[in-house]
């Protein structure tokens, strides 16, 4: 083989690009209908597939296993149960945080779905498996339609 | 037998897989390609089709990069198509081979699969950001460390498994990387190295994780006729699987993939495995993080749900241990170049078996050996037997 090992990536020629491509996202169906609750009125909605009796969060238009469509919205409460979490320590870049920052997958109450956000107003030791936590809301004039308008999850007292 | 005709590999080829290679994507396909061929005494005349496989664009930076990489395949005014199926599509593009042959409709097919993540500056964990959803994840800040630390966490607290195990992986894989001529990552380490090294996101640790890499992968495939005129020595591929699950992960328990199980249970109905364990000699599960490693020998059902681990432990999974898993070194060791790896542990089990693996080469004369590989938003597995 003709290739030889380069350990110094000065050798290597090379010139920077960029794509230029920008993107704008819609909410959706369902999710515009989701983020407006969260939003306006600080709840957090699911639907429901009758025939798989199934509760979507974060909410969809569509059943992925009998593909009925959705049209039984609910409000699933704020609370949710610790499924997994990570402490991050470095950025993207791979440069440390100033503060580590603990993330988790929330599995709502009684639904089949969750949401992934941070976990805050707790010390890192407690965070736990299987821990009940409530989605903690921006105040309402903050609130801009997206997922960062819940703050984050608190340990319920 | 499934399909019209039984496909045998009758060559492979393989580049060195490291960072900043100077060669292009496309010359890195060529080397290898051209490397398949040589091995099974063949020319490109010689060839009906050509599968390609490779993972995001934004890697290379090449939109559409299939056809930018056509030529390099081998698919110059050939049937050419690309596959894509995320980090799965190494052994998926193996697949595709598969039915271009096993359809009848080739008696040929090249499989080339080819990836340059280090031309994604500074560092390609940027070009994962955008795999997320853009209205419910992205704005978290999501990256895919920490949705790995996600899945690893609720694997390890479902069985109680300690980090000193899921590390013993890391060791394994890059030792046996050592005796790999293609390897970016071999090394002598030890678990308190794994358990000493920077934490990322907890419980990923910098020594848990695979690098980025440069490199390609090809194989020749033929049908069973033209195969026995090719080689003395075909190795077969007698079962394909691939499966998905829900693309919403949080909807789903990250614990067990389910979906490596169903890929593998349709790959084995069509070899006629009924007891993985027993019948299977050899292994290369996907390996990008070392946890990994023990949650696909799970899924492949090598063994129980939470067993992987002790099995680890006991030195059965060593090269020369009852079940060798990842006897090349898999990603911790050789290196990540997404489809490229995956279908280096297509090449691996097909030298395995033919005894051409050289110092890698596993005790007691393999003679079935799977090969898996897993992606998209953790959601993906491929899987393929390949016997002697």
């Amino acid at each position: 083989m003709s290739i030889e090992k380069i350990s110094d990536p000065r050798q290597v020629r090379h010139w920077p690009g960029h794509m230029e491509a920008d993107y704008i996202y819609t909410h959706g169906i369902a999710g515009e209908r989701f983020f407006k609750e969260i939003k306006e009125n600080g709840r957090i909605t699911g639907t429901r597939c009758k025939h798989c009796n199934l509760v979507y969060v974060p909410p969809r238009i569509y059943c992925e296993r009998c593909f009925e469509k959705l049209e039984e919205w609910i409000d699933v409460g704020t609370k949710g149960t610790i499924q997994t979490f990570t402490v991050a320590y470095v950025d993207i870049d791979g440069s440390k945080l100033k503060q580590p920052t603990t993330y988790a997958m929330i599995k709502i109450n009684g639904t089949n779905g969750g949401l992934l956000h941070k976990i805050g107003e707790a010390n890192l030791k407690d965070v736990k498996i299987g821990m009940q936590v409530e989605a903690v809301f921006k105040p309402k004039e903050e609130r801009e339609g997206s997922v960062n308008d819940i703050k984050h999850f608190k340990p319920v007292k | 037998m499934f399909g019209k005709k039984r496909v045998a590999i009758v060559g492979a080829g393989l580049t060195l897989f490291r960072r900043n290679l100077k060669e292009t994507g496309k010359e890195l396909c060529y080397e290898a390609t051209k490397m398949a061929l040589d091995s099974a005494g063949l020319t490109l005349k010689d060839i009906d089709s050509v599968a390609f496989g490779s993972a995001p664009d934004a890697f290379d930076g090449i939109h559409m990069k299939g056809e930018n990489m056509i030529d390099s395949a081998g698919g110059w005014r050939k049937p050419f198509s690309r596959v894509f199926v995320g980090g799965g599509t190494g052994v998926f593009t193996a697949n595709a081979g598969w039915w271009h042959v096993a359809s009848g409709l080739f008696d040929t097919c090249l499989v080339v699969a080819e990836e340059k993540m280090s031309s994604c500056y500074p560092h390609p964990a940027h070009a994962f950001t955008t795999i997320f959803d853009p209205i419910m994840s992205r704005p978290l800040g999501t990256t895919l460390i920490w949705i790995f630390a996600l899945e690893m966490h609720r694997y390890m607290h479902r069985h109680g498994i300690k980090k000193e195990q899921i590390a013993l992986v890391s060791v394994k894989n890059k030792k046996n990387a050592l005796d790999h001529p293609c390897a970016q990552l071999g090394a002598n380490i030890t678990v308190e190295d794994v358990l000493n090294s920077e934490i990322m996101c907890w419980p990923v640790q910098r020594l848990d994780i695979s690098p980025t890499s440069d490199g390609a992968a090809a194989l020749v495939l033929a049908s069973e006729d033209v195969a026995k005129k090719i080689t003395d020595n075909p190795v077969w591929i007698d079962g394909v699987g691939w499966c998905i699950d829900s693309t919403y992960w949080t909807n789903r328990d990250l614990y067990y993939p389910d979906y490596v199980e169903y890929a593998a249970r349709m790959a084995y109905r069509m070899a006629g495995i009924k007891n993985p364990p027993k019948e299977i000699d050899v292994a290369e599960p996907y390996d990008p993080f070392d946890y990994k490693e023990l949650h696909h020998m799970e899924g492949l059902l090598l063994c129980k749900k939470g067993e992987a681990p002790k099995l680890t432990e006991e030195g059965v999974t060593q090269r020369d241990g009852d079940l060798p898993i990842n006897p090349s070194g898999g990603l911790l060791g050789v290196g990540n170049p997404i489809a490229a790896a995956g279908l280096m542990k297509v090449c691996e089990i097909f030298w395995q078996l033919r005894g051409e693996a050289g110092k890698r080469q596993v005790p007691g004369d393999p003679r079935t050996g799977v090969a898996q590989a897993w992606g998209d938003l953790m959601q993906y597995g491929s899987v393929i037997v390949l016997r002697r």
